[in-house]
């Protein structure tokens, strides 16, 4: 009897059904790959992007890591601030292991008529150094190089300051009190990372050469290092385990607990570099999951064209017994092991990019990057592309499930609009929040994160909803006379229509570049011209505390009408908050640099009048009791503090303990002199220290021909290298082009990242004027039959295209100044600039791309002959 | 004995708003197991549209359509394509085969869909029945159109179907091939004691059937002996 099988199993349980729809799905995917190109090349792209910059700050930790000592300078490194070690924990120092001191400090270097320049003074003993190499030229002995000869210690200079004062090897400088003759410059030093971004260019010169300097004073910004390799060490080469490591860490606290030394050890050699490479990284990777992000909508549109060029295939299958939910199982098995191509290629350019970095820059990085497989960084970044190629095609493959089978007797299957069922919606939700969930996990700062996710999700409804609003402005317009216009505007709002596409794509990687431009915008007007009117003119350091008077005078007889403000200042760390060691205190990350390394502090008996009391009192002033200390505001609200909580702080070897006296508002961005942490008099009383000053300008004088001030500062500053040798001149522009260059630096990386999700960006282009190329060819063929000619297509097409590109460039400035706004005046707290050239140049080249992306593949179609197409249309 | 199917005062309309078309009026009959009935009539009179209501292809808006005693109307989606699977072969005037499998994986696909572990074996019986033994690694691309329909009767009995249902089967044929896939059809439906309804325009193949079943702007108009509505 015909229907006896109606008694056959069905596969039961889910391994059956997915071994099936893999089964059925590989079997498909026979047929190649057809489709899925800008689908492939969109997830190779965002995976790779991610995978390069997670695998490059992994290879950058290892690197940091395996050449900890070498960055070091020893198994581990003791540095203190202000004075030298005891002898006491010199002799601990000294039991432990091999010593060699460093000391290093800013000071300016005077060449005579030829001017003076900031440097950064290393000075370091015969031992140095202990690990690795130093590149100089020439290349002979470094004590040699450094040794006095004709009453003149020897000096190595970056090469910088040979050009920026003219000088030569052989020729001679004086630093502080003392004459030094320039014997060579300095090509490489083996422990430059450890040592950061600096105001000024190195100059090496010998321990003994700078205790002549007259430099070494009490409370200078001297920081003396001493590094230690420890006993047991058979050589360089050999290094202490970890575990000696620690305990060393352990018992240099526990033995010297007012020490107040800053502990590195070789196994965490530059804690703060590698929390700026997670953070730097972390921004990298989600510029790179922008990449991804805009690449979904690549797959989202190939997974719409795929679902629409498989629906006779969805209904044969329906028609032959499968579900609907069997059907959307099968292809989006198919999909996500197209998907798997497309991520595997990502992740092995990303694993690859260390590799190249390493072989073709080596040398010429200035980072230990030491290249690895990254196998968790890569499993994530593979993670990231599974998850968003999942929530880019669910919904247009759930819509899949109730293709009519009865299409498939009319051999047309209209593109079915209507909402997927519950479920599939259910699963793009869970799909989703995986998506949230993991970049919130995965990410340095989930703060950071949340605020990316909302801001991307915000883009996303925008630029989605302007779409929609297009189409419905374009279907409001009346009637154009011009048959051109009219067909560009009905082409924007039609069924079908590539408005929702074009603006998402093209207004994505407007937003995001536009964004960017304008931070940058606002970085560099804020660190080169948009200067506070109030700013100061130079920094002045290490002025001894027995000369200020002194310095006063001098400053106001060379820069008549400038006005001079002038501190003490120490510098210090924070030991404890409330009991609680500093290192265990649980703060934000904009909160707890406080806490790391050691700070600038001061004490007032006023109110500095750059600041406003916010809660407590300010300390009368003869105040003798406790001592007490002032906080900024926000920092003491973000360590969760309260007026008279305890803070110790070590300065010179001491714990000062302190209560909080009153929070204070501080304003930052005028560039004065100001401090997070400012004490009662009495709390340093008879404390050795130096006084920082500053000198400001009048309007009147900032407004002169820029020659003449640099001929003016270059007299005073030689005076002052006369008259005060041992106090430092910072120029606050020469800091500030060294941080704008810092920046141009870190944000050529940020465009080389996100130069990638513009690549994603114009790829949905592509792929989305592809998908829509069968409708143009039919316009275009009935068009030709009709009489027009290809200019007159072109010539609508173009139209189309322009439009659309600029309404989404539009938006996507919009989009873009609102983000660069919201990160400039509440993340960065500088103003915001408004780029306009760069808008411009945005907006054009977005209606150019859009053209000529547009364009090219119409030109193709418009080549044909109507014939052979309307034969098969 | 009661039909094994059987429509009760069908109604269908598609389109949306104002392109809405009522296509079927009130249709109600009954077909026996075992006969061949063929639904004729002019263009855009319901023929089809009747065929994938009976075929559990297309959702009647009123009326009960009752296929072996079980109302389609009642059963969900998926309980349909499930039942589809298993009772009823489909035949389709353009084949729609799959074109990324071969002739033998078209005819197991509705078999593995069922979970039948002999999928393959029994698709080449199938495909040998119809005389494609020789073809069972060919892609429907390198099938001409005769034999493209051969596979995809082929894929419509394996099931071992009790209805076989025949949306102009030879409509995208040359006569030759026609006449031939008409042999076939009605050969295997002998074979297997199946019902067969087709939608046909070619009188000849109208005139094979038991009865025939005309349509005129979606009703029945005439209902009969093939003598009495071919004529």
């Amino acid at each position: 009897m015909p229907g006896g099988s109606t008694t056959q199993a069905r596969p039961q349980g889910l391994p059956a059904l997915a071994r099936l729809a893999l089964k059925l799905a590989w079997r498909d995917l026979r047929g190649g790959l057809r489709g899925f190109g800008v689908f492939i090349a969109c997830l190779a792209l965002g995976v790779a992007a991610i995978a390069a910059v997670t695998s490059v700050a992994r290879g950058v930790g290892e690197g940091l890591s395996r050449e900890g000592k070498r960055i070091l300078g020893g198994d581990a490194a003791f540095s203190l601030i202000h004075r030298e070690a005891t002898a006491q924990e010199r002799s601990y120092l000294a039991s432990k292991g091999d010593v060699s001191v460093m000391a290093t400090m800013r000071a300016m270097v005077n060449a005579g008529d030829k001017g003076s320049a900031l440097v950064e003074v290393k000075a370091v003993d015969a031992g140095y150094p202990t690990v690795g190499d130093l590149r100089s030229e020439p290349a002979l002995p470094l004590p040699g190089l450094l040794a006095a000869r004709d009453g003149a210690f020897g000096a190595l200079v970056d090469p910088l300051i040979l050009g920026r004062l003219d000088l030569k090897v052989g020729e001679r400088i004086q630093i502080g009190e003392t004459s030094f003759v320039i014997t060579g410059t300095v090509l490489s030093e083996p422990d430059k990372v450890a040592a950061g971004v600096g105001l000024g260019p190195r100059l090496l010169m010998s321990e003994s050469a700078l205790r002549q300097t007259g430099l070494v004073q009490p409370g200078s910004l001297i920081r003396w290092t001493y590094r230690l390799n420890m006993v047991g060490s058979a050589g360089p080469s050999e290094t202490a385990d970890g575990a000696a490591l620690a305990a060393l860490e352990a018992d240099a606290k526990r033995v010297m607990p007012e020490a107040g030394w800053e502990v590195r050890t070789r196994a965490n050699a530059d804690p703060r570099f590698s929390r700026n490479i997670d953070r730097f990284s972390q921004f990298l990777t989600l510029v790179g999951l922008t990449a991804l992000l805009v690449g979904g909508v690549g797959v989202a549109n190939a997974v719409r064209r795929f679902v629409d060029t498989k629906r006779m295939d969805f209904a044969t299958l329906k028609a032959l017994g499968a579900p609907g939910s069997q059907v959307v199982a099968i292809h989006l098995v198919e999909v996500m092991l197209v998907a798997c191509i497309g991520i595997t290629i990502g992740v092995l350019a990303g694993a690859s990019l260390p590799y190249v970095l390493s072989g073709a820059l080596s040398g010429v990085l200035p980072l230990p990057l030491s290249p690895t497989i990254a196998w968790s960084e890569l499993g994530i970044a593979a993670l990231y592309g599974l998850i968003t190629a999942l929530v880019f095609a669910l919904l247009p493959l759930g819509q899949a499930h109730d293709t009519p089978v009865s299409a498939l007797f009319r051999d047309v299957v209209d593109a079915d609009n209507r909402r997927p069922r519950r479920v599939y919606l259910i699963a793009f939700g869970l799909a989703l929040s995986a998506m949230v969930g993991i970049t919130i996990l995965f990410a340095y700062d989930a703060r950071i994160a949340a605020i990316y996710i909302g801001v991307i999700a915000a883009a996303f409804v925008m630029l989605r909803g302007v779409g929609s609003g297009i189409m419905r402005a374009a279907a409001a317009m009346p009637r154009s006379t011009w048959p051109s216009l009219r067909m560009a505007v009905a082409n924007m709002h039609r069924p079908g229509a590539l408005t929702p596409a074009l603006v998402l794509s093209l207004g994505l990687g407007v937003a995001l570049l536009s964004a960017l431009s304008f931070i940058d915008a606002s970085l560099t007007r804020a660190l080169t011209q948009n200067l506070p009117e109030r700013a100061p003119s130079y920094f002045f350091l290490d002025i001894p505390s027995a000369r200020t008077a002194e310095f006063d005078q001098f400053a106001t007889l060379q820069s008549p009408g400038a006005s001079i403000e002038r501190v003490p200042l120490m510098r210090g760390r924070v030991v404890s908050l409330n009991g609680v060691p500093a290192e265990q205190v649980k703060a934000a990350d904009r909160f707890s640099w406080v806490l790391e390394g050691d700070r600038g502090i001061t004490f007032a008996a006023e109110l500095p009048k750059d600041s406003k009391l916010v809660t407590g009192e300010w300390w009368p002033q003869d105040y003798r009791g406790q001592a007490l200390v002032s906080f900024d505001h926000d920092l003491a609200i973000g360590l969760g503090l309260k007026i008279g909580d305890e803070i110790v702080v070590n300065v010179l070897g001491r714990n000062i303990t302190a209560r909080l006296g009153n929070t204070r508002k501080v304003e930052w961005r005028n560039l004065g002199i100001n401090f997070v942490m400012l004490f009662s008099p009495n709390s340093f009383a008879g404390a050795p220290h130096t006084h920082l000053a500053t000198l400001t300008m009048p309007p009147s004088a900032k407004v002169q021909d820029p020659g003449q001030t640099t001929q003016l500062d270059a007299l005073m500053l030689r005076a002052l290298a006369r008259d005060f040798p041992s106090v430092t001149a910072v120029r606050v522009k020469d800091a500030l082009d060294a941080a704008n260059e810092l920046v141009g630096r870190l944000t050529f990386a940020i465009r080389a990242a996100s130069g990638i999700a513009v690549a994603a960006s114009l790829l949905v282009l592509a792929g989305a004027l592809a998908a829509g190329q069968r409708a143009r060819l039919y316009d275009a063929m009935i068009l030709k039959t009709l009489g027009a000619t290809r200019s007159r297509i072109l010539g609508a097409y173009g139209l189309e295209y322009a439009l659309t590109g600029l309404v989404a460039a539009l938006f996507g400035l919009l989009a873009g100044a609102a983000a660069g706004w919201a990160v400039t005046t509440q993340a960065m707290n500088i103003e915001f600039a408004f780029a306009p050239t760069a808008a411009i140049l945005l907006a054009g080249a977005t209606v150019s791309i859009a053209v000529i992306v547009g364009l090219a593949g119409t030109l193709r179609i418009l080549s044909k002959k109507p014939a052979s197409y309307l034969r098969s249309l | 004995m009661s039909a094994l199917i059987e429509l009760r005062n069908v109604e269908l309309s598609l389109g949306r708003e104002a392109a809405r078309v009522h296509i079927l009026k009130g249709i109600s009959l009954a077909i026996d197991a075992g006969e061949a009935v063929g639904l004729v009539g002019p263009s855009g009179s319901g023929k089809s549209s009747l065929l994938m209501v009976m075929a559990g292809l297309e959702r009647a808006d009123k009326g009960s359509v009752i296929i072996e005693g079980a109302d389609l109307s009642t059963m969900g989606e998926d309980a349909l394509a499930i039942f589809r699977g298993k009772r009823i072969g489909i035949v389709f005037q353009s084949f729609h085969l799959v074109p990324t499998m071969t002739a033998r994986e078209n005819v197991a696909l509705p078999l593995e869909l069922a979970g039948r572990a002999d999928a393959f074996e029994q698709a080449e019986r199938e495909l040998r029945s119809v005389g494609l033994g020789d073809r069972l690694h060919h892609y429907p691309a390198q099938l001409s159109g005769g034999e493209q329909q051969r596979v995809a009767i082929a894929r419509a009995i394996a099931p071992d179907p009790a209805i076989l249902v025949a949306d102009e089967p030879t409509g995208n044929l040359d006569e030759a091939n026609g006449t031939a896939i008409v042999d076939l059809l009605f050969a295997l439906k002998r074979e297997r004691g199946a019902t067969l309804v087709l939608v046909t325009h070619d009188t000849s193949l109208a005139a094979r059937c038991d009865r025939t079943i005309r349509l005129r702007s979606g009703r029945i108009s005439q209902l009969g002996l093939v003598a009495e509505t071919v004529a």
